[in-house]
């Protein structure tokens, strides 16, 4: 018996071009008011969701045999194939315009697309988006498919148990780590923590050139339009501004020191 | 009449601030405002409910809920709003409340947002602003439709403001059915982290990848100590080793509001910044005089932190 595992995956501007920009206060809002629409700023695979792949090849890895999908809705061909590079199984690509959909209308796509294959044992999926940082498709995909949901792991380990599976997950909770168990099916959110997602190896990108992405639609998964109708629409986007009124204090570092600290006593920052 | 209302548990933490922003929503969608306490409620619920001009304060009780997880969390929320519907559910956003509020929005059928910073009713339409790609951009997601939402915010920017006309707030006991549900996730090895946090911290010290090896962060610790403060982090140097996890200010680390944040060797990313931007003096050392924590700083000194990290602990000693 082999664990079917599902993967959700992200398309993003990537993150660390768009903080460059951010720190050089050359961030721009394209027209209709609410895009970054920098074409040099790369689209990528959501780094937490690579981690969550990194963390299903781990599971398989250390001895479990799987099957693992990775989804996504939407075009993002591209970080498909980047996911077939790293060894995954299948390639999924739910065919909507994921532009015009809210989280609500996602979490419904690939909810359908676990149920559509008489469900799975472990749903994998980054701890949130860099993009809107929201979190909150895995939980939803949880309670549509009926599932426990836990969150930002830090490692997933899973063993046979009777004729199902154990899932035993290491949180990473403000108060340190958590240990927690919990039977599969389980939906599992992943964090950075995990550590260092793998690059393709040359063998891995060959093979992926051969493997096809299979492409669903909304209606193969019986996902009716009134159902993707979105409840929340980014209306506007906008780089806040930062009222930068610092005062700096020269001198070398003891006179620095000694003049920073009586300007916190004066205004009472410090006794 | 609808409802605009707070959900809160365990301390009352943000609650107060929470109320304040509720009340301009309950305003523009001429609804009532409530406020609804899960478990155990502390202590200065009524005091801060009559402030806010909450008439009466819903509080749930179960045995269940006396210490709980998220499944009978969300059962209890979702029996309850069977029994007193809303329009509009805001809750502050804690680590939990991350997971509660979209499990609560599924189970319900409400649209969720999260990383609030502000809502508005505009034409008798909700708006809320939310930080995006770490506080690098902020969006403005309009939400439509008479469905109910719930809406996480995170308090540690807004300022609590007493109602023109406080009310005496009264309790409304309120029983939840959690006959049939187990927590289906079981705790196997609980973290009790002891001693302070960082995110109570009066003073911080914070180090970043500028301080060049993890034997300098020895320098932030002094300093820190030396003020009576706390060390923290920026993640580079937690995912290095330097520093433990539970010290990381930022996105994914811990979001804290100290009177005092010293920034040495941290080039002011906003994943970090959101972190440490609600600090009342934020004072950054940084070798680079156009480094970006400039902008956020009210005091700064360019120069080397491995330098001035130690004159700061010389000259606080005395
Ligand atoms: C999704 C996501 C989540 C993230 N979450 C977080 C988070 O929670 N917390 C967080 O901190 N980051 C987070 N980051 C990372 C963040 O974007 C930055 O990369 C990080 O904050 C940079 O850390 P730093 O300032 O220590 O290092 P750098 O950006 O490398 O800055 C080092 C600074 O030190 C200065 N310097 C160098 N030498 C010296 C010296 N001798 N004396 C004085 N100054 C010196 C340099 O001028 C520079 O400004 C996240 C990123 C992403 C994409």
């Amino acid at each position: 018996m082999s664990l079917r595992i599902v993967v959700c995956a992200k398309e993003v501007l990537d993150p660390d071009a768009v903080n460059n920009y951010a720190l050089e206060g050359r961030l721009v809002i394209g027209d209709d008011g609410k895009s970054l629409t920098q074409s040099s700023i790369p689209r990528l695979m959501n780094a937490y969701d690579e981690q969550a792949i990194e963390a299903a090849l781990r599971v398989r890895e250390a001895g479990v045999p799987c099957t693992i999908a990775v989804v996504s809705v939407g075009e993002g061909q591209d970080i498909l194939k980047h996911a077939a590079s790293l060894g995954i199984d299948e390639p999924v690509a739910i065919h909507a315009d994921a532009a015009s959909l809210d989280h609500h209308g996602v979490a419904r796509l690939l909810a359908a697309f676990v149920r559509s294959r008489g469900g799975a044992d472990l749903v994998l999926c980054g701890r949130q988006a860099s993009d809107d940082d929201q979190g909150v498709v895995p939980a939803l995909v949880a309670e549509h498919l009926g599932l426990p949901v836990v969150t930002i792991a830090r490692s997933v380990d899973v063993t046979a148990a009777g004729d199902g599976f154990a899932v035993r997950v290491v949180r990473v909770t403000p108060d340190g780590d958590e240990t927690v168990a919990v039977p599969a099916p389980v939906v599992v959110t992943i964090s950075n923590e995990l550590g260092q997602a793998r690059y393709p190896t040359m063998a891995g990108r060959m093979a992926a050139r051969k493997k096809k992405v299979a492409v669903v639609t909304p209606a193969e998964l019986g996902v009716a339009p009134e159902a993707l109708r979105p409840r929340i629409t980014l209306a506007k986007q906008f780089v806040p501004t930062v009222k930068g009124a610092c005062e700096m204090i020269g001198g070398g570092a003891d006179e620095a020191a000694a003049a920073l600290l009586a300007r916190l006593r004066a205004e009472n920052v410090l006794r | 009449m609808s409802r605009v209302v707070v959900c809160t548990w365990g301390t009352s933490g943000g609650a107060e601030e929470l109320l304040t922003l509720a009340r301009g929503v309950a305003a523009g969608l001429e609804a009532t405002l409530g406020w609804v306490v899960l478990g155990p409620a502390p202590h200065d619920v009524t005091a801060i409910a009559s402030r806010q001009d909450v008439p009466v304060v819903d509080h749930i009780e179960h045995e269940k809920l006396q210490s709980f997880g998220g499944d009978v969390a969300v059962a209890a929320l979702a029996d309850y709003v069977r029994q007193h519907d809303f329009r509009v559910l805001l809750v502050p956003q804690t680590f939990d409340a991350r997971l509660l509020a979209p499990r609560l929005a599924a189970r319900i059928d409400a649209g969720v947002v999260m990383n609030g910073l502000g809502v508005v009713v505009e034409g008798g339409a909700l708006a809320v602003t939310a930080s995006a790609y770490g506080g690098d951009t902020r969006v403005v997601y309009t939400l439509a439709g008479e469905g109910r939402f719930v809406i996480g915010v995170a308090t540690s920017a807004l300022a609590a403001e007493p109602a023109p006309n406080p009310a005496t707030a009264v309790t409304r006991h309120c029983a939840v059915d959690l006959a049939a549900v187990e927590e289906r996730v079981q705790v196997v090895t609980r973290s009790e982290q002891t001693g302070p946090r960082i995110e109570e911290a009066d003073v911080l010290v914070a180090g970043g990848r500028g301080l060049g090896e993890k034997a300098n962060y020895r320098l932030v610790e002094e300093l820190a100590e030396a003020l009576g403060g706390m060390a923290a982090a920026s993640r580079p140097i937690v995912d290095e080793g330097w520093a433990e996890p539970a010290r990381q200010v930022g996105l994914t680390g811990k979001i804290t509001r100290p009177t005092l944040y010293i920034a040495a060797g941290i080039s002011g990313a906003s994943q970090h910044m959101v972190g440490c931007a609600a600090a009342k003096t934020l004072v950054a050392i940084n070798r680079d005089p156009e480094a970006a924590i400039f902008r956020y700083a009210r005091y700064g000194i360019v120069g080397d932190c491995l330098e001035i990290l130690p004159a700061l602990t010389r000259a606080v000693k005395g």
